[in-house]
């Protein structure tokens, strides 16, 4: 197998190594630039662990909420229970008087 | 310039494009590995708000009905107790506080039956009794 032996010029061959050097500092820009941005999805990521751990907590405190209906029911019925003392007291306090 | 370095040259380049392939690979791997934990963590998040909202929906007509009811109650608390006061005040006894007058003595003569019994009568003497001067 016989090797080709390119012929390069002097600027050529310094536009080439030129070219690698660029290419290496682009490969370091890129691992820096994802490097942050990997730093970054991490906060993303602990953010939203945060948010979610809120919201665990919140629908924890709300998830008796159905008990509010049951407390209107109730105080529906004192409302009822005093409606029954008023009428009560009516016939008494008319006896009463008389 | 020689041979060897144009193969150095090539063999650079050929390095250079793997390291920046692989570079991103790798940075992709790990960045699609954190966004799709990320994506499940707010897909839990969607479901706890979801969560939250169904609890929260029954708070405010809830709470409407019972601060109506309550208000209806306490309206009515007054006119209960006002009733009660006017029942104990009239089933209460009132003694009668006025102050009594003394003891006044019995005015007049004490009249005896037996004089009338032997017709014997008082005011017939004093008529007859002499007046003196």
């Amino acid at each position: 197998m016989g090797t080709t032996h390119l012929a390069l010029t002097p600027a050529q061959h310094d536009l080439w190594v030129g070219a690698i050097i660029g290419g290496v500092v682009i490969v370091v820009a890129v691992a820096a630039l994802l490097t942050i941005l990997v730093v970054l999805v991490r906060r993303i990521d602990k953010r939203v662990v945060m948010v979610r751990d809120s919201l665990k907590a919140a629908a924890a405190n709300t998830s008796d909420t159905a008990l509010i209906g049951e407390t209107a029911k109730r105080v529906d019925a004192v409302l009822a229970e005093g409606l029954k003392h008023h009428l009560f007291l009516g016939r008494v306090l008319d006896k009463v008087r008389a | 310039m020689d041979a060897w370095d144009t193969q150095t040259l090539v063999i650079l380049s050929v390095v250079d494009i793997a390291l920046l392939i692989a570079g991103l690979a790798f940075y992709l791997f790990v960045v699609g590995g954190q966004l799709k934990k990320i994506a499940t963590n707010l897909e839990e998040c969607a479901g706890l708000v979801r969560t939250i909202k169904g609890n929260a929906e029954v708070i405010a007509p809830d709470v409407e009905h019972i601060n109506r009811t309550g208000g209806v109650v306490a309206g009515a608390l007054p006119l209960l107790y006002g009733m009660a006061e006017g029942i104990v005040a009239g089933a209460t006894y009132a003694p009668d506080d006025t102050p009594r007058p003394p003891a006044k003595p019995a005015s007049g003569r004490r009249r005896s039956r037996l004089h009338d019994a032997v017709g014997y009568h008082v005011s017939d003497e004093a008529d007859k009794a002499p007046v003196a001067g």
